[in-house]
C-alpha cells in the first residue's frame, strides 16, 4: 500500500496558503492538525459547532490533492454491509432464472439432493464475484487508485459495534471479505471523521486519531473568511457584519449562528446593497442566520444594543488597522 | 530534546492527563516536523498530538505554558535590603516575554552537561560570583542544570521538598559558597562582605525552594493520585469518605467504560443482516431454480437484560451507591436495565435513573429510599407479586445485600421460584463467605439458589463481577 506522498507540504504555513488558494481559510489551528495528520498519516477527528466547517474541511484537502472526496455519512443502524458493500441479490436472482438450464445441464446426472448440491457448491463463487458486487463508501475508499480524502461523516450517530469495524478498517486499511478474501488500500486515503458529540468515541478510536476542535472563528479569520467567500462586501460592512455575528454569539440561543450563516447574511446584505448595518436592515434580515423563532425574538429585543456594541468593536478594529 | 519531551509528558500526567505511548510517539514526530523554535507552532503540535478531547486540550495547553515557562533567578531582590514577601515566580503562565524555544534549547544544553559533578554549567563561575553580581539569567540556567541533575522530576511527595531543595543547592555549587562565608566571617576585616555572602545564600534558598515547590505542582500530583486511587480501589467500599466520592465516580467510570469497550468489541458482529445467498442456492436447487426458500443471515445481537435489586439499609447503602453507579455507567452494552432499590419492601427505581445524569439519580435513590428493619422475607414477596413474570431466560438478576433479615421469615422459596426462571442470579454479598449465616444473616439458605454467590466490597470485586457478567453474554451471543 502506497503512502500518499507526493504532494508534501513544507511546512505548517504552506499548507495553510494552499488552503486559502481552494478559498478555505484555515486557522493556525487547524492547518497544524492537518499537517501533522497528513504527515503523521493518521486519521483527523474534528469536533466542533454545526456549520464551522468541518465537512467543507475535507473538501478543500481533496481539491489540494487533487483526488475525489468519499464521504460517507453515518447514522444508527448503519453496519459493515452499507458502508463497505453489499451483494446484488435482485441480479444474483436474476442470473439463476436466466441460467437455469444451464444450472439444469449442470445437474444432469446428479442423484440425490446431495450430490447436486456438491455440484452447485462448485459453482457458486461465479455469483460472489465483483459484477454481484454493489460498491458502498469505504470500499471505494480503498479501490481509488490516486487515493482519496476519505469523509466520515457523525461518526458519533453510528453504533458503537460498527465503531469497533471502523477502527479496524482505518488501522491498517485493509477488511477481509468472505466471500472475496482480503481488499486492501491501493492508496492510504487521507480521513476525516467528524462529531457533533452527541456521545463520547471510544478511547480506542480517539487514540486512533488526531483531535482537532473548530470553534467558532476569532473576528480576524472570520473576516478573512467574508472576504473570500463574498467577493464585493465592502470591508466596512464586513468589519460591522462580522462584529455583530460575533456579539450575537454571546447572546444565550438555541442555535448560535455560524460561519455558514454569516455567508449567507452577508451575500443577502450585498443584494441589498447595503453600505452599513441598520436597525431596519438588520431587523429585516435577522432571520437569515437566525432559525429559530424565540432566537430570532431575543435577537429582536436587544437590537440597538448589539448593533452599538458591534459598531464599537468595528471602529476599534479599524482605527488599529489605520 | 527527547528528555524534555519525557519531562513534558510527566507534567501531564501530573494534571492527570493520561498520555498512551501512541500519542508519546506521535508528539516526538510531530516536533520533529514543526521544530522547536516557533512556540505557538510546538503548542499547538504538542496539543494536537496529546489531547483527544476538548477538555483534555485545554489541559494540555494550560501544562505547556507552565512547563515552558521561563524560569526566573530573581536576583536583584536578592542584593536588595528588604526581602520582599512575595514568592519570586513573577511570571505568570502568560510569561509573553519567554523567548520562543528558548526552554527547550536550554534543557537541552543541560542534558548533554548531566556529568559535569560539581555542575559549573554556567560558564564556571563560581555560584558566589553570580550571586553577588546578580545575574539571574546564569543563575537560573545553573539551577536548572542542577534540577536535571539530581532527577528533580522525579519528586512526587511535598515531603521530599526539603531534600530535593538541598541537592540543587549542592549541585549549584553551596558548599563552595558555605566555605567562602566561614571563610568571609574568619576575616574580621571584611563583616560587610560576610553580610552579604550570607544574605544572598538565603534568597538562594528561598529561590530554589520555590522552585521545587513549582515542579511538586508540575509533576508531583500524578504519583500521589496513582498511590491514592490504588487505595480506594482495594478499600471497603463502606470505609470511602464522601469526600472521595468525586474521585470514585471516576474510577467507576473509567473501568466502566473500559468493560464497555472490551465487550463490544469481543461482539463485533461478524454476521450481516442479509440474504445468504448461497444456502438459498442450495437449498433450492431441489425446486429446478426456483427460489422458493430463502435464508437471511441473523444479525443477534444478544446484550443481557439486567435486574438489579439493591438493599440500600444502612449497612450495605454505600455497596448499592457504587453497583448502581457501575452498572449505569456501562452504557450500551446492558440493554433493558431495571433497577430496585429496598429496605423492606421493593421500589422500582429505574425511571430516576433515565431521567437524570447516573451521579444524581444515585443520590436522589440513596435519599429517597429508606425505612428501618431491612426485611428480606417481604421484599422477595414483593419480588413474587411485581417482578417474577417479568423475569425470563434473557434476564440476570442480580441482587445486592447482606441477607440479614432481623429474623424474619426467608421465603427462600421465592428465590428457588427466581433461579429457575432467571438466566442467572448473582447475589452478591458484601460480608466475607465466613460471616454467611452466622446470626440473623439468611445468605446460607437464599446461595443455593443463586448461580453466582460472591463476597464484593471493593470496587475491584464489582468490576470483577460486572466482567464476568458480560463474558458470559458475548461469548454465548
Ligand atoms: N474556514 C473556512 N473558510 C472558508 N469557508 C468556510 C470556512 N469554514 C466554513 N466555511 C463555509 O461555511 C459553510 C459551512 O461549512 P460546513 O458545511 O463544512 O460546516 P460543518 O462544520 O460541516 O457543519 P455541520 O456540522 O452542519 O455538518 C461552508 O460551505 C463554507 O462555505
Ligand atoms: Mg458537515
Amino acid at each position: 500500500m502506497k503512502s500518499f506522498h507526493q504532494p508534501h507540504f513544507d511546512s505548517v504555513d504552506v499548507l495553510a496558503r494552499r488552503f486559502a488558494a481552494v478559498d478555505y481559510i484555515a486557522s493556525r489551528g487547524i492547518a497544524t492538525a492537518v499537517y501533522l495528520g497528513f504527515n503523521l498519516e493518521k486519521p483527523i477527528l474534528v469536533e466542533g459547532p454545526a456549520g464551522v466547517g468541518k465537512t467543507e474541511l475535507a473538501k478543500a484537502m481533496a481539491q489540494i490533492l487533487d483526488v475525489p472526496l468519499i464521504r460517507m455519512q453515518c447514522y444508527e443502524g448503519l453496519d459493515e454491509s452499507k458502508a463497505l458493500y453489499e451483494w446484488k441479490y435482485g441480479k444474483q436472482m436474476l442470473y439463476t432464472q436466466l441460467l437455469k438450464d444451464k444450472l439444469g445441464e449442470m445437474m444432469a446426472g446428479a442423484i440425490g439432493l446431495a450430490a447436486s448440491m456438491e455440484r452447485l457448491h462448485a459453482h457458486d463463487d461465479l455469483f460472489f464475484s465483483a459484477h454481484f458486487l454493489e460498491p458502498r463508501p469505504l470500499y471505494q475508499a480503498l479501490h481509488q487508485e490516486r487515493g482519496c480524502v476519505l469523509l466520515v461523516d457523525e461518526v458519533d450517530k453510528s453504533d458503537p459495534e460498527f465503531e469497533a469495524f471502523l477502527l479496524e478498517v482505518l488501522s491498517d486499511f485493509q477488511v477481509s471479505v468472505p466471500e472475496l478474501g482480503t481488499i486492501k488500500a491501493k492508496v492510504k486515503p487521507i480521513v476525516f471523521l467528524t462529531s457533533n458529540n452527541t456521545r463520547e468515541m471510544s478511547d480506542a478510536l480517539k487514540r486512533r486519531c488526531l483531535h482537532l476542535h473548530i470553534p467558532f472563528p476569532e473576528p480576524a479569520l472570520e473576516r478573512r473568511i467574508l472576504e473570500r467567500r463574498v467577493p464585493g462586501l465592502s470591508a466596512a460592512l464586513n468589519r460591522e457584519l462580522v462584529a455583530f455575528i460575533q456579539a450575537v454569539r454571546q447572546l444565550d440561543l438555541k442555535k448560535q449562528p455560524s460561519i455558514s450563516e454569516t455567508i449567507d447574511w452577508a451575500k443577502t446584505l450585498l443584494l441589498l446593497n447595503a453600505e452599513h448595518l441598520s436597525l431596519d436592515l438588520v431587523r429585516e434580515t435577522l432571520n437569515v442566520f437566525l432559525k429559530f423563532e424565540g432566537d430570532i425574538d431575543s435577537a429582536d429585543e436587544q437590537l440597538p444594543a448589539l448593533l452599538n456594541q458591534a459598531r464599537k468593536d468595528a471602529e476599534i478594529h479599524h482605527a488599529s488597522h489605520a | 530534546m527527547q528528555a524534555t519531551l519525557e519531562d513534558f509528558f510527566k507534567a501531564l500526567r501530573g494534571s492527570d492527563l493520561d498520555v498512551s505511548l501512541n500519542a508519546q510517539v506521535d508528539a516526538a514526530r510531530a516536533v520533529q516536523l514543526v521544530g522547536w523554535s516557533d512556540r505557538t507552532l510546538l503548542k499547538s503540535a504538542l496539543g494536537a498530538t496529546l489531547a483527544k478531547t476538548i477538555s483534555d486540550r485545554a489541559l494540555c495547553d494550560d501544562v505547556f505554558e507552565r512547563f515552558f515557562h521561563f524560569e526566573s533567578f530573581d536576583f536583584e531582590k536578592a542584593l536588595a535590603p528588604q526581602p520582599p514577601a512575595e514568592p519570586a515566580s513573577g511570571a505568570g503562565p502568560s510569561e509573553a516575554t519567554a523567548p520562543p524555544g528558548d526552554e527547550p534549547a536550554k534543557s537541552q544544553g543541560a542534558a548533554g552537561s548531566g556529568g559535569s559533578g560539581g555542575c559549573r554549567g554556567g560558564g564556571g563561575q563560581a555560584l558566589s560570583q553570580l550571586l553577588l553580581s546578580g545575574d539571574s539569567a546564569a543563575l537560573a540556567k545553573r539551577m536548572q542544570e542542577a534540577a536535571r541533575e539530581i532527577g528533580l522530576t522525579d519528586i512526587w511527595f511535598f515531603t521530599q521538598k526539603g531534600y530535593y531543595t538541598l541537592k540543587i543547592q549542592q549541585a549549584m555549587g553551596l558548599e563552595s559558597l558555605e566555605r567562602e562565608i566561614a571563610d568571609a566571617r574568619r576575616q574580621t576585616l571584611a563583616p560587610e562582605h560576610a553580610r552579604r555572602l550570607e544574605l544572598a545564600r538565603k534568597r538562594l534558598y528561598a529561590e530554589v525552594r520555590n522552585y521545587v515547590e513549582r515542579k511538586l505542582a508540575l509533576y508531583g500530583t500524578a504519583p500521589t493520585r496513582q498511590l491514592h486511587d490504588d487505595f480506594l480501589l482495594s478499600q471497603r467500599l463502606s470505609n470511602i469518605e464522601a469526600r472521595d466520592f468525586a474521585r470514585m465516580h471516576v474510577i467507576v467510570y473509567k473501568m466502566a467504560k473500559r468493560l464497555a469497550e472490551r465487550h463490544s468489541r469481543r461482539k463485533k458482529r461478524r454476521v450481516r443482516g442479509q440474504l445468504d445467498f448461497r444456502r438459498t442456492l442450495r437449498k433450492n436447487a431441489a425446486y429446478d431454480g426456483v427460489m422458493f426458500e430463502t435464508f437471511w443471515r441473523a444479525k443477534v445481537v444478544d446484550r443481557p437484560r439486567v435486574v438489579a435489586i439493591c438493599d440500600v439499609s444502612g449497612s450495605v447503602r454505600q455497596y448499592a451507591r457504587f453497583l448502581l453507579l457501575f452498572l449505569h455507567s456501562l452504557g450500551e452494552q446492558v440493554s433493558d436495565l431495571r433497577s430496585f432499590a429496598f429496605t423492606n419492601h421493593l421500589v422500582d427505581v429505574s425511571e430516576t435513573f433515565e431521567s437524570l445524569p447516573v451521579e444524581q439519580a444515585v443520590d436522589k435513590v440513596m435519599q429517597a429510599v429508606g425505612g428501618s428493619g431491612t426485611d428480606y422475607g417481604q421484599v422477595l414477596l414483593d419480588i413474587h407479586e411485581q417482578l417474577l413474570d417479568d423475569i425470563g431466560r434473557r434476564t440476570t438478576v442480580l441482587i445486592l445485600g447482606d441477607a440479614r433479615n432481623n429474623r424474619g421469615e426467608a421465603r427462600a422459596e421465592i428465590m428457588q421460584l427466581l433461579y429457575q426462571r432467571a438466566r442467572r442470579v448473582i447475589w452478591l454479598n458484601p460480608e466475607p463467605v465466613a460471616f454467611w449465616g452466622l446470626g440473623d444473616s439468611e445468605m446460607k439458605h437464599y446461595a443455593p439458589y443463586c448461580h453466582i454467590a460472591r463476597e464484593c466490597n471493593s470496587i475491584m470485586h464489582l468490576e470483577r463481577t460486572l466482567d464476568a457478567l458480560l463474558r458470559a453474554h458475548s461469548a454465548s451471543a
